[in-house]
């Protein structure tokens, strides 16, 4: 192989040369100091590309650039999702996960709470006395047994 | 933690202006980058900027991993700048100067790598460089430019280069060769340094 045959397939990606370029590639190399000396250069400027390309992007103030390709997308294009005073509570769930996550534990505390309230204020109830606390589409249901309260929470049978 | 990708293109999908903007803010700096390396002018990459997304926002129901989002946006971006330029090639013809021959054949190879070392690390000659980049990227014919800022910013390999641009692989290989030199010389005149045998251009 002669240096204007190695020359193209320098600064290829690992694999990206078919198995005989690749030893025909490096037989060359291990002999031509001129394409040794252009390899290194290649390695040289790697990256350099990419560096100054960003380096000018972030001298430009891109702030309004989100703003404009907004304003080109139709309002329709958004109608798809619920609107109004629903739509902005699943938004609100969806960006706080956590939140969502404690509010479905909601009818468990309530009912605990519920249950160690009637335990002090009544005294203590018949073995098998059962609270059932319904909050939407989530039930939670304290049980009295002899081993202590247990409490089951699951989906509501109401609507089913 | 700041949502994934893909959760972002979600909720967009499910009709959240909001992610979709956040999704804008997160890509918008790479791909005005590559726009501006490919058409060159920045009130065009502007634009270009600004088509990559509106096409994303239309098409966001094809986009199901957050894998491949970035490849998506990717060939999205090489597409529309690509288009850009077939467009307005007849007005910016003019605009390219090409790197004499001359000068290519004058240019010793190695003196890069000499002055700024073979580890990639900050020097003051590669910030230097790195400050006129955009510069000698100007200085290129649009095809050497377009597939060097390809391969460079997106490492797109031969045979994707090949689809993307419709040529044959052998000729990626050839014109990212001939991209490669031009920026070397170009480089190495705006850094002074001097090729044994020849001269800066």
């Amino acid at each position: 192989m002669r240096c204007a045959g190695a020359a193209p397939l320098l600064g290829s990606l690992p694999g990206e040369l078919d198995p005989t370029e690749e030893a025909l590639l490096r037989a060359h190399l291990s002999t031509c100091p001129s394409c040794q000396a252009r390899q290194a250069d290649l390695q040289a400027l790697s990256g350099l590309v990419q560096e100054g390309l960003l380096v000018e992007a972030a001298r430009r103030d891109l702030s309004g650039l989100a703003d404009g390709v907004m304003a080109r997308i139709p309002a329709s294009a958004w109608r798809g999702a619920p609107t109004g005073p629903i739509g902005q509570l699943l938004s609100f769930l969806r960006r706080h996960r956590i939140l969502a996550a404690a509010s479905a534990l909601a009818p468990a505390l309530a009912a605990l709470a519920l249950y160690l309230y009637i335990g002090r204020t009544a005294g203590p109830g018949p073995a098998g006395l059962a609270i059932e606390v319904t909050s939407e589409d989530l039930a939670a249901i304290v049980l009295e047994t002899s081993d202590g309260p247990v409490i089951l929470v699951g989906e509501s049978s109401e609507g089913t | 933690m700041a949502p994934s990708d893909i959760e972002l293109v979600e909720r967009a999908r499910n009709g959240e202006p909001e992610a979709f903007r956040d999704l804008v803010v997160r890509h918008q700096r790479r791909v005005y980058a590559v726009a501006l390396g490919i058409v060159k002018d920045r009130d065009l990459a502007w634009d270009v900027a600004q088509e990559v997304f509106v096409r994303v926002h239309q098409h966001l129901s094809e986009c199901r991993d957050g894998a491949a989002f970035m490849t998506w946006l990717r060939r999205i971006t090489a597409r529309v700048a690509i288009d850009v330029l077939r467009k307005e090639r007849p007005s910016r013809r003019s605009d390219v100067a090409d790197v004499p021959e001359a000068v290519l054949r004058e240019a010793a190879p190695g003196v890069l790598a000499t002055a700024l070392g073979t580890d990639p690390q900050e020097t003051v000659l590669r910030r230097e460089l790195s400050g006129r980049l955009t510069e000698a990227l100007g200085q290129l014919p649009e095809t050497h430019r377009a597939i060097l800022v390809l391969r460079e910013m997106d490492g797109l390999s031969y045979e994707e280069l090949a689809e993307r641009l419709s040529i044959p692989k052998g000729t990626v290989m050839s014109r990212l060769f001939h991209a490669r030199k031009k920026m070397q010389v170009l480089l190495a005149g705006y850094a002074g340094i001097d090729a044994p045998g020849g001269g800066s251009p």
